[in-house]
């Protein structure tokens, strides 16, 4: 607030100022001025006037006053007719001195015009000259110019020819560089399509041995499987008490977890009988086994045996 | 490879499917363990030792021996499951008993070994002389948690014992506990006393007794010792059986000629006749819908059983397995029929699947006879002869291992397995 105050303040201050210098009226700036009084004779000094010697005596010097007013008087007079005469004299002199002064001026202004004549004469010839040398140094000049024009194109020229020759060296090799290049690549993508090529081939073979083999281990592993599954079921018979309650259509299904060792990781009713006695007696039986029968093999037992459904269902009632 | 066997066991889950179509053939391992006694002595058998002896009646279990258990917890805190599953152990029963006065209290918990699961914690209780019935009750509730089927250890038995002093015969009409302990003689008698058959509140018995020289039928109300005199007709009156309802008996009659059956209203003594026919018509059991009833008949030439699905239908023959079938009963649900069938090694017990007529002979014994099922259809009483003496017999109602009842001095026949008791 005090700042735009500040502001506005300063504004108008600056405007009424330019304001002020614009309607100001402007002084011519002040010439110098020199004056030098020009005169062929010195002034002469005035005689020095001869102080009157004091009277010794009052009375005297009162009669001796007296006497110097008449004597006053009369030096007054002569004074005044020395004085004219030193004026007829003066002006004498004085007309003498212009007359000569007009005379000299004359003589000096024929000089100084000869002098003029001369030095005019003077300059013209040495404008002439100098017209000439200018010219003779400005067509040297030009010459020179146009010789250093000549020898810069050359100049520029051979430094064109010679990029251009870089230029085109340079394409040269480059293309020389890219050819090998692209050489090298097509070799190696040769190669590499070759070795791919035997790689594709290689994995296939590999793949259909593996296949076959893979087929021969889900066989194994199937038979190995089915060996187990036997086991299992066979223990499982044995460990399974269905309950009194139980009959043919009664169906309990089991999801088993196993630990590769066999051991039973959990175990839960995944689809129940419908009673519970017989639901009891199936997870009972899955408790009862302390290990499960599983193959040794890795494979075979995370495929058939890490997890799978048993089902409980007295087909033959005691 | 790594990719292989991991899309191996990714598509291989839960893939194998392993059916399991038969389970052991022998008895479900089961430790009962003696119950402990907090406090003051308790009179009366230990508890464990009937829950054991009736688990093991019923042929379904296999009691541990107490001398074989490597320690005797009674709660499931101090139970350590690896000892009994290395005992091959299934179920252990753990629990003790305590005294309030003259009741007697019983904490008790059922324990699946494999699972290491409690199944069962309960505390029961009794007066001091019921000290049976609670150990009957508790083997009641293991035998429903393991089996899902209700036990029948708390039902009763109704029999006929025979003894003999110098030549004087006496017959009593007894009732005990299913293991036949807690006998109490209910009729005594010089002359026969034939076919007890329970009412189906089990507070009554019907039977046949010559007591006048003669067969007639009597209610006997048990509490009261009140016996009513049904049926005297002339010539035959025999094997009674109750309807389901309670409210009226079949009965054997001869009065028009040759035996036939008979429905008897209770309340009026009203009689309808239901079979009509030359030959023998005889022991009468109702289904459990009280509209069908089963009946022995030698209308084919021999003993066969026959079915009849209502009042007016015809009868039906449903044996032809061998030359005598008698005596039928039906099991609990309708399902099976239990009757005594003559076979090669003589006369045995045989079970019938009627949907698919399947016939299956239960006991090894020989001259058995008077099959009577457990309300809970899982076992079965019947008579036999052991060592000439006549004597009765609980067998699994699917054959299983048999368990002979204590023999009392003298015969003992005509078993009838009460219905639950409420």
């Amino acid at each position: 607030m005090t700042l735009s105050i500040l502001l506005h303040v300063l504004i108008l201050v600056v405007a009424l100022s330019g304001w002020s210098w614009n309607n100001s009226v402007k002084e011519p700036p002040p010439r110098s001025i020199s004056a030098r009084l020009v005169s062929s004779q010195p002034p002469q000094p005035e005689p020095a006037a001869t102080p009157p010697k004091p009277d010794p005596e009052k009375e005297k010097a009162r009669q001796q006053a007296d006497e110097k007013q008449r004597l006053e008087e009369q030096r007054k007079a002569q004074e005044k007719a020395r004085e004219e005469a030193a004026r007829k004299e003066q002006e004498k002199q004085r007309k003498q001195a212009e007359a000569q002064k007009e005379k000299a001026r004359k003589a000096e202004e024929a000089r100084q015009k000869a002098e003029e004549a001369a030095r005019q004469k003077a300059e013209a010839e040495a404008k002439a000259q100098a017209k000439k040398k200018a010219e003779e140094e400005r067509q040297r000049k030009e010459a020179e110019r146009k010789a250093a024009e000549e020898r810069r194109k050359q100049e520029e020229a051979e430094r064109l020819r010679k990029e251009k020759a870089a230029e085109a060296k340079r394409k040269a090799e480059e293309e020389k560089r890219r050819e090998a290049e692209r050489k090298l690549k097509e070799q190696q993508l040769e190669a590499l399509a070759e070795s791919a090529s035997k790689q594709r081939e290689a994995e296939q073979r590999r793949q259909a041995e593996e296949a076959a083999a893979a087929k021969a281990r889900q066989a194994q592993m199937l038979s190995e499987s089915e060996k187990f599954q036997a086991l299992i079921r066979d223990r499982l018979s044995r460990a399974w008490y269905p309950p009194s309650s139980a009959t043919s259509e009664m169906t309990a299904k089991l999801e088993i977890t196993l630990l590769p060792t066999g051991e039973l990781v959990s175990v839960k009713v995944v689809s129940s009988s419908g009673n519970t006695a017989f639901d009891n007696s199936a997870l009972s039986a899955v408790r009862a086994l302390p290990r499960f029968p599983v193959p040794e093999d890795q494979a075979t037992f995370e495929r058939y045996f890490r997890r799978f459904s048993i089902e409980f269902n007295p087909e033959r009632l005691k | 490879m790594v990719l292989l066997a991991t899309l191996m066991s990714g598509q291989a889950r839960a893939e194998l499917l392993i059916r399991i179509t038969e389970g052991a053939d022998s008895a479900i391992p089961v430790a009962v363990v003696p119950f402990s006694t907090q406090g003051s002595t308790i009179p009366g058998d230990n508890v464990g030792d009937i829950v054991r002896e009736d688990l093991a009646m019923s042929g379904e279990f296999k009691p541990l021996a107490p001398e074989r258990m490597l320690s005797l917890p009674s709660r499931s805190d101090n139970v350590y499951y690896r000892d009994w599953s290395m005992l091959g152990q299934r179920y252990l029963l753990v629990g003790e008993l305590s005294r309030e006065g003259d009741t007697v209290k019983a904490r008790y918990e059922l324990l699946d070994v494999n699972r290491e699961k409690r199944l069962l914690g309960e505390t029961a209780s009794a007066k001091i002389g019921g000290i049976r019935q609670l150990g009957h009750y508790i083997s009641d509730k293991v035998y429903e948690a393991i089996t899902g089927v209700p036990g029948a250890f708390s039902t009763r038995l109704a029999y006929v014992t025979l003894e003999t002093q110098g030549k004087k015969r006496i017959y009593k009409l007894q009732v005990s506990d299913v293991d036949g302990k807690n006998s109490t003689v209910r009729l005594r008698s010089d002359e026969p006393i034939l076919s007890p058959a329970w009412s189906p509140d089990g507070k009554s018995l019907a039977y046949v007794s010559f007591e006048t020289g003669k067969p007639a039928i009597y209610i006997h109300e048990l509490a009261s010792g009140k016996r009513t005199k049904m049926a005297s007709f002339p010539g035959l009156n025999s094997a009674p059986d109750w309807s389901p309802d309670g409210r009226s008996l079949l009965l054997t009659l001869s009065k028009d000629g040759n035996a036939e059956i008979y429905k008897m209203d209770i309340a009026t003594r009203a009689l309808t006749r239901l079979t009509n026919h030359w030959s023998i018509d005889t022991e009468p059991s109702w289904k459990g819908d009280g509209k069908g009833f089963v009946f022995t008949s030698d209308r084919s030439g021999g003993p066969q059983i026959y079915y009849k699905s209502s009042e007016n239908a015809d009868p039906k023959r449903l044996t032809f397995g061998s030359r005598y079938n008698a005596r039928p009963r039906f099991g609990p649900n309708g399902k099976y029929l239990f009757y005594v069938h003559q076979s090669e090694s003589g006369f045995n017990i045989a079970r019938m699947n009627l949907k698919t007529g399947e016939e299956t002979v239960l006991t090894r014994t020989d001259l058995d006879e008077s099959p009577s099922v457990a309300p809970n259809g899982r076992m079965l009483i019947y008579a036999t002869k052991q060592d000439g003496q006549s004597v009765l017999t609980v067998i699994s109602a699917d054959g299983g291992a048999n368990y002979t009842l204590p023999a009392s001095t003298g015969d003992v026949r005509e078993p009838a397995w009460s219905p639950v008791i409420h």
